[in-house]
This record gives C-alpha cells, sequence and structure tokens, in this order.
C-alpha cells in the first residue's frame, strides 16, 4: 500500500467512525477528541486529515453521497425499466437504511437539521450532487424512453426522495409496525403511479 | 506569362441562393476572387453562359455546389441539375458543398424527405456519391455558410495546403469546435444563469430558449458574422444550421426532461454534465443576478 | 414566332417564351423552376418556427420575411386577445434592419443588373467593375443590420413582442457610422451631392442636377428612350408600412386604402409560381408604387412626366437607397437602448390563431398568413412581390412585366425590360 492509499484509508476511517458518532449523538453532542478516541488516534492527528469538525461534516456528506449515488448508477446502468428501476432505487435506499443507518441517519438527521454548518461549502447541491446526478440521470432516461412524464425536476424529486426520508424517518422513530422491505413494493408502486406518463 | 488559375464553377441546384448572397458579402471578395477564374457564378459576371454550364461545355477545376439535390425533377432547360453536378464533380479537382442543403439536404429537404438530399449525405448518412468523390470533397455545411468559410477553403487550396478534414469531410479548423466557443453569454452558463427572456444580454439561451451552440459545430462565435456579431450574441438562440439535423423542430424552446436539458453540450458525458451543472446552480453569483449596464433615467 | 430565352442571375433564373407579331413581342410566357414546397414545409411546424424557415425562402430578402412571419403571429396574437405593443426601440431596430437589406438590395440590383445589362444591351461596355461597388455597399450595410440582428442572410432575431437583441450605445455608435459609410458611398458614387440636397430635390426639372452612377445612367436610359419603353397598367399597391411607406393603392391619380383579404392567389398554368390579384385586377409592387402611394414629390413629378416607364420604375428604386439611408440614419439618432426590447414572455402564448403579416420587402408587398391550431402551424401561406409583378394575368388582362414587355423590338430590350423590376426567382419558387 502506498502512502496515499494509506492516508485514504485513514480518512475513510475517520468518516465512518465520525459517522456513526454524529448520527447517534448528533452534530453538536459530538466533539473531535471524541472521534479520534473512538479511533484510538490523537486529536491532533486527526486534525491532519480535516482541519475542522464542519469540515468533516461536509466531507461525509459528500462522501454518502457518492457511496448512495454509486448504488443507483448501477440501476441506472441497467437495462431495466422505470418501473423495474424505481423499485430497485426503493429497495437500494431502505437496504441501506438498515445496512447502514448511520449513512441515511446522517443525512437525515445531521444534513437536514445543522444547515449552517453546510452553508458554507456545501452550498445547495454541491456536497449532495453524487446522489442527485444519478436521480437525473434516472429521471431523464424515463422521459426520453416515455415512461415518465415530463414535469418539473424538483415535484418529481421532491415525490420521490421526500417520501422515502420520510419511511425511514419513521422507522429511525420507532413507528413502523412492519420491517422497512415490508413497504418496497407498495411504495415502489405508488412512486411509479405518480410519476408515470 | 501569368499562371493558370484555378478555373471556379459555382453551380445551383435547389437552393435559396443564401450562400451565394453571404460570399458576396465578403469584405475581401474580389481580391479572393482574384486568384480564380470564374467559369459561373449565380450572380456575378464569369466567362460561361448558364447554358453552356448546363451543356457540359465549361471548364472546371474547383466546383462549388450550392442546394439540396433531388434524383430527379430539378431541372434547368431540360437538364437535370444533377446530371450537370455529376458531370462538373468528375472532371474537377476539389468540390466543395457551401452550406447545408448542398451537404446535407437542410431546408429543402423537408418538402420531400426521401427524394431530396445532399450531394455526398442525406443527413448524416453518405449517400452512393459519397464513396466516389469523398477524396475531393470538402464539405462546408452552414444556412448559409460564412464567407470566410469559403475563402479559407478556397485560399487553401490556392496555395496547395491540405486541409485537415473530419470523417465527414468537414474542414476541422472550421467545425471541430462549436458555437458556444467564444459565445459573449459563457459566463452565463459556466455558472447555470438561465436569461429572463428574449431581448436581454443577461443570461444563457440553452436552458430554456432552444440555443444549440453547445452541441453545434461551427465557428460563428470566433469567426464572427459580417465582421460584426452572432446570432448567440443578439440573443436569438443557436439553431443548429451546421448540423446534419437541421432543421429540427421547435427551434425556440429547449426540449428537456424534468428540466434536464435533452441534448448535452458535445461530447460531453451527460454524468459530468450533470454534476458540474448541481455544483454551479448550487451558488447563487450576484453579478449573474444583475444587469451588466446600468443606465440613469 | 415564339423564340424561348433562359433568363440567368436574377437570384435564380426564368424561361421567357416570347411571342413575336409584326416585329414587336406579342406576348410573353414565364416560367419558373422547381417548386421547393416550404408552405408544405412549415406544416406541423411549431409556429415560431416559421421564424427561422421562412427566412430560407430567399437568399436576398430573408429579413423581409423574417419581419412578415413575426408580424403574422403578433396579428395572431392580438386576433386571439393577447396584447402585443412594442417598444420604440424595439420598432426602430426592425425598420432600420430592413431598410438595410433593402438598400443592399437595390444597390446589387443598380450595379449588378441594370447597369451591366443597359451596357450590354447599348453595346457600351466599360471597363469598371460595378461589383466591387456593390459588394462594397452590401458589406458595409449588412454589416449595420448584423448589429442588431447578428447576422445577414438568414437571423431570426425579431420575436413576437419585439427584437432579441439589446443593444449598447458602443453597437448603437458602430451603427451610425456604418449608416454614414454608406450614405457616403451614395454621395459620391451615386449621386455626385450631399445627401441632404439630393433629398431637397422635388421635381423632374432638377433631375439634371444629379450625377455619379445613377445620374449618368439616367442620363443614358433617357437617351435610349427607355422614359417611353416598359410602361405597364400604371397601377400600384402597397400593403406594408413603416419605413417611410404608406398602404395602399392607385389607379390613375386615385390612391385609396387597400384589404389583404381581397388578395386571391391562383395557380397558372405552365408555372409553378402562383398568380396573384387585388379584386381581379393586377397591380405592381416595389419602390415605384412605394413612391407613388407616399406620395414621394420626385417621383410623383417623374411619373406625371414619363409614367410607369422603365427610366421612372429604376430611377424610383434608386431613389429609395436615398430615402432609406436618411431614415436609417434618423432611426439611430433617436434610438433609446433603455427601452425594453421584448415586451412579450418568451413561450408561445397563443396555440389557436390566424394571423397576417403584411411587410415592404425590396421587391414590394411581402404577405404571411399563419393558421396555427394545437400549438402547430395547420396552413401557411406566403405571397411574394415577385408574384404581382410577374403573374401572366388574367382573361381580361395582362400581368404587369408582360404588359411592360409588349411591344419591344428584340428579346434583348424586352429581357431588361424584365429584369428593371428586380425579379426574384427564388421567392417565386417558396
Amino acid at each position: 500500500m502506498t502512502a496515499t492509499e494509506k492516508k485514504e484509508r485513514k480518512r475513510e476511517s475517520i468518516m465512518q467512525a465520525s459517522l456513526q458518532l454524529f448520527s447517534l449523538h448528533g452534530f453538536h453532542k459530538t466533539t473531535i477528541p471524541d472521534i479520534a478516541k473512538k479511533l484510538g488516534m490523537s486529536v491532533g492527528n486527526l486534525y491532519n486529515y480535516f482541519s475542522s469538525k464542519d469540515i468533516l461534516a461536509q466531507e461525509i456528506i459528500k462522501y454518502t453521497s457518492e457511496v448512495l449515488g454509486a448504488k443507483i448508477r448501477e440501476v441506472n446502468e441497467t437495462d431495466l425499466s422505470a418501473q423495474e428501476k424505481i423499485r430497485r432505487i426503493v429497495e437500494v435506499y431502505f437496504v441501506m437504511s438498515k445496512e447502514k443507518p448511520e449513512m441515511i441517519e446522517y443525512f437525515l438527521r445531521v444534513y437536514l437539521s445543522n444547515r449552517e454548518v453546510f452553508s458554507e461549502g456545501c452550498e445547495g447541491m454541491t456536497c449532495v450532487s453524487g446522489f442527485i446526478t444519478e436521480i437525473m440521470i434516472f429521471f431523464d432516461d424515463g422521459v426520453a424512453s416515455g415512461e415518465l412524464r415530463d414535469q418539473d425536476f424538483f415535484s418529481a424529486f421532491g415525490l420521490f426522495m421526500g417520501y422515502l426520508g420520510g419511511m425511514v424517518f419513521l422507522k429511525g422513530e420507532g413507528v413502523l409496525p412492519q420491517e422497512i422491505e415490508y413497504y418496497i413494493d407498495d411504495i415502489s408502486r405508488n412512486i411509479y403511479n405518480a410519476l408515470k406518463a | 506569362m501569368e499562371a493558370l488559375k484555378p478555373r471556379l464553377l459555382w453551380l445551383q441546384s435547389i437552393t435559396c441562393n443564401g450562400n451565394t448572397h453571404s460570399f458576396l458579402n465578403h469584405p475581401d471578395l474580389f481580391s479572393i476572387l482574384s486568384h480564380f477564374e470564374l467559369v459561373y457564378h449565380p450572380v456575378l459576371e464569369s466567362s460561361c453562359m448558364l447554358h453552356e454550364v448546363l451543356a457540359r461545355k465549361a471548364p472546371c477545376d474547383i466546383l462549388i455546389l450550392e442546394g439540396a439535390f433531388s434524383e430527379q425533377g430539378m431541372v434547368k432547360e431540360g437538364v437535370e441539375i444533377l446530371d450537370v453536378a455529376l458531370y462538373y464533380a468528375n472532371v474537377a479537382e476539389h468540390i466543395v458543398t457551401a452550406g447545408t442543403c448542398a451537404t446535407f439536404g437542410g431546408i429543402f429537404k423537408g418538402y420531400d424527405p426521401d427524394a431530396i438530399s445532399g450531394f455526398a449525405f442525406d443527413e448524416e448518412r453518405q449517400t452512393a456519391r459519397f464513396e466516389r468523390f469523398s477524396p475531393k470533397l470538402i464539405s462546408l455545411p452552414g444556412c448559409p455558410i460564412h464567407p470566410k468559410w469559403l475563402s479559407y477553403v478556397l485560399m487553401m487550396i490556392v496555395q496547395g495546403r491540405s486541409i485537415p478534414l473530419d470523417a465527414m469531410c468537414r474542414p476541422q479548423e472550421l467545425y471541430n469546435i462549436t458555437v458556444h466557443t467564444g459565445c459573449s453569454r459563457n459566463e452565463y452558463f459556466e455558472w447555470k444563469v438561465d436569461t429572463k427572456g428574449f431581448g436581454l444580454k443577461e443570461g444563457c439561451l440553452f436552458y430554456e430558449l432552444g440555443c444549440q451552440g453547445p452541441y453545434t459545430r461551427g465557428s460563428c462565435n470566433k469567426i464572427l458574422w459580417n465582421d460584426t456579431s452572432s446570432k448567440t450574441v443578439v440573443g436569438t438562440p443557436c439553431f443548429g444550421c451546421t448540423e446534419p439535423t437541421f432543421p429540427k423542430a421547435v427551434l425556440f424552446e429547449t426540449k428537456t426532461h424534468m428540466g434536464i436539458p435533452a441534448s448535452m453540450p458535445l461530447g460531453v458525458p451527460r454524468r459530468a454534465y450533470l454534476t458540474a451543472t448541481g455544483v454551479a446552480k448550487s451558488f447563487k453569483i450576484k453579478r449573474f443576478e444583475e444587469r451588466i449596464i446600468t443606465y440613469e433615467d | 414566332m415564339k423564340i424561348e430565352k433562359l433568363i440567368e442571375k436574377i437570384e435564380g433564373e426564368a424561361s421567357l417564351d416570347f411571342s413575336f407579331e409584326a416585329g414587336v413581342v406579342s406576348d410573353v410566357r414565364i416560367r419558373f423552376g422547381l417548386y421547393r414546397g416550404i408552405e408544405q414545409i412549415l406544416e406541423k411546424k411549431a409556429p415560431r418556427d416559421a421564424l427561422v424557415i421562412t427566412p430560407r425562402v430567399c437568399g436576398i430578402c430573408n429579413h423581409a420575411h423574417l419581419m412578415a412571419a413575426v408580424k403574422a403571429i403578433e396579428s395572431g396574437y392580438r386576433a386571439s386577445g393577447i396584447d402585443v405593443t412594442l417598444s420604440p426601440k424595439a420598432d426602430a431596430i426592425r425598420e432600420f434592419t430592413l431598410a438595410c437589406e433593402l438598400i443592399q438590395n437595390h444597390v446589387k440590383w443598380l450595379y449588378m443588373t441594370v447597369i451591366p445589362h443597359f451596357e450590354s444591351l447599348t453595346g457600351k461596355r466599360s471597363q469598371e467593375n460595378h461589383a466591387l461597388k456593390a459588394s462594397y455597399i452590401s458589406t458595409t450595410i449588412t454589416k449595420a443590420l448584423a448589429i442588431f440582428a447578428g447576422q445577414w442572410p438568414h437571423s431570426s432575431y425579431a420575436v413576437p413582442g419585439g427584437v432579441t437583441c439589446d443593444p449598447t450605445y458602443v453597437d448603437v455608435m458602430q451603427a451610425t457610422a456604418l449608416v454614414e459609410e454608406a450614405i457616403r458611398f451614395f454621395e459620391q458614387m451615386m449621386v455626385g451631392m450631399p445627401l441632404e440636397a439630393y433629398l431637397g430635390i422635388d421635381s423632374v426639372s432638377q433631375l439634371h442636377s444629379i450625377q455619379g452612377d445613377v445620374g449618368r445612367l439616367m442620363q443614358r436610359l433617357g437617351e435610349a428612350g427607355m422614359a417611353e419603353k416598359g410602361h405597364s397598367h400604371d397601377r400600384f399597391i402597397v400593403f406594408g408600412e413603416g419605413m417611410g411607406f404608406v398602404s395602399g393603392k392607385a389607379t390613375a391619380t386615385t390612391v385609396s386604402s387597400v384589404d389583404v383579404r381581397y388578395v386571391e392567389e391562383s395557380n397558372q398554368e405552365d408555372s409553378t409560381a402562383k398568380a396573384v390579384s387585388y379584386k381581379q385586377k393586377q397591380f405592381e409592387t416595389g419602390p415605384l408604387a412605394r413612391a407613388i402611394i407616399a406620395k414621394n414629390p420626385l417621383i410623383k413629378s417623374l411619373h406625371k412626366r414619363y409614367k410607369d416607364s422603365l427610366l421612372t420604375r429604376v430611377f424610383a428604386r434608386t431613389h429609395e437607397v436615398g430615402l432609406l439611408l436618411h431614415r436609417a440614419k434618423e432611426a439611430l439618432v433617436h434610438l433609446d437602448v433603455t427601452q425594453p426590447s421584448c415586451m412579450l414572455e418568451s413561450k408561445l402564448l397563443s396555440t389557436d390563431f390566424e394571423g397576417v403579416g403584411t411587410v415592404e420587402a425590396a421587391r414590394g408587398s411581402l404577405i404571411h398568413r399563419s393558421v396555427v391550431k394545437s400549438g402547430r402551424i395547420a396552413h401557411y401561406d406566403i405571397i411574394v412581390p415577385t408574384q404581382w409583378n410577374l403573374s401572366h394575368g388574367n382573361a381580361s388582362e395582362k400581368g404587369v412585366a408582360v404588359r411592360a414587355m409588349i411591344g419591344s423590338a428584340s428579346i434583348e430590350e424586352a429581357s431588361f425590360i424584365f429584369r428593371s423590376f428586380d425579379v426574384c426567382s427564388v421567392c417565386t419558387m417558396q
């Protein structure tokens, strides 16, 4: 392993650890020493990787957005119909909320709830473009193939992602009577019905 | 004794004369023409009459074709123009298809799409004539051509230089950039700032008003029109008139899919474009939201 | 006796079949080439695509087609209750650019058609490169046009509610300098006197004071008896307004109003061009018609003496260059760039309408009719000036140019009379 690769891997492990702590305790209650302690590294060394907690928070949102984007990209690159792709995207999102709950939790509870942290450096869609781009491509393909109705991007995006985010939020609050997979079929159908041409 | 000048024959088929008149506006027209013997031209005095040209009695080293071709029915004096064109195409050393009609079919193809095409191309497809004539073919699409595109080609021929061409025989020096290159609205494109409507010098025309500049090959914003301006500079969208697909439909609106432009800038992967767009759009830049000039009342 | 002749270099070509009786032309059949189907091409297109497609009817009067097309949409908008008001700025810019197109046309016609063919006719060829002059002024004035319209030929900068350009005073100053250069050309090469003095000439008795290429041409046309040739019905019609032109029709000395609804198109045997008449009567359109109906003193005076002769017709066109240069310069002097360029939203505002756009093109009145249903063009109709001047006429009377040629002693003379109408073959084969 080269020094660069080593450094990259360390960066990732810092982000992983912080992700868990931020999602669990919230952004403000988690301190840099907490993160350093969890990783068994010195606070000074941690600052070599991220110059501030805000920067760290921003890098994490970029990272999670890339991870989620990469999964949706796999769906986009299939020859499936838009209807089937919707199901796959819902699945990707819900499975991730289960297997890596910290990622989705981070988005909902840190990114969306602490806008002041992201106001400079993560303007608009700058830090979530990895994910947004893939959703755009999904919509674009769907309209181009005639399966989805042409409409304003945000009215479609809000319907799709607001819905999924809301479900994961309910799951996090512990109010869902069933496991989240239980809802995949119905939700996919609802989304498709709302977006189809 | 003066060296023999290349003999230039300008032959028209189904055309509006737009390329002829565009070329007449070349500021150095007669200096350029002084290098040639003008055998035939649609409006300028020339050494042959049209009936001599049609009777295949004219000499020809450089054949300029203007207008679209019909397999049958485009007749002058009882002679099929396509046959005349083929005769001189065989004789000539260079064939220049001047304009989109002669190159790809253009506007007039729309009347009878099965029968009308360009000389060597039918939209982007090669016609049977392509194989025969491609070694001496130079494509100059544009509706109309820019006068300096033609003078560039003619002077390169006079000087015996070889013109680097692309797969459709278009000069790379003219068509390997897009109309977007050099557009005065480039900053607005970079930052994805849409124009607020027609008649404003601010804002980009690509997002709403149908501008095809980012994916249209041509040097309209590098070699300005009438030495002065261009469509996009004066707030008119580029209609893609140099392309084999010209004219597309619904020209004053950008085709979008949920707000995403259906056509991407030339050679730019959609993913790359959308990533950059998402980022650029996330910033509100004051200078691009304001009028460039404020006039006192 | 019948003789067929191909007339070339007239914005395309036309075939004329001359009939001779008693040594003079007794009838002429005018045939144009392939019909290009622009009206059919427009069907099912978006209404505003006409702003891009119709200029391609003609390489020399493309700008007039753009103006007629935009006016047709605006008239259709108004008919469907939409308020279409242009700012004085947008109005002035449209007028300016159209005037520039007329100027380039007239000067090209003078130097590339009339003078060379008159020299051929009289066998007195000069060694001058007339086309160089034509190219110079055309290049200069279309540059001024392009400052606002982006390019010439084939601009589409006029849109419903105004223009797409948003000029600064930098642009206005450049355009002014170019117009002044064109004026200098007019003064020094064409008429040999200051424009202001030229425009002060109001009677045929002062015509001799005009010098330059126009003065020389007039003198020689007179010597060649061209004031007695080329007479037609002496009836004139104008539909467009602006640039100092007014609409109306003139028969004998009476000027009265016109209504596009009385314009009739009809197919002609053995020609791809449709004939056009007004209440079944043949009318001449173009600069002579415009000057008569706008009551231009000098042309009225010339007409009083020589009627609608070739000489009157030729002079009316060159005279219009002076009038238009003056208008063009004035339009820029008063241009206020702070006014809005376009007063309507950028989207299509009505999906069902019928509109008519009339405009004065270089060769006369140009009419576009657009019928739009469910957001698509259902029917498009273009009537070009050459149809007025060059039809064969009807059962009761010959067409305008045909009648003007009848009585000519030779094909060469008749062809020269034909060219004096500034024929546009490509427009006719729309």
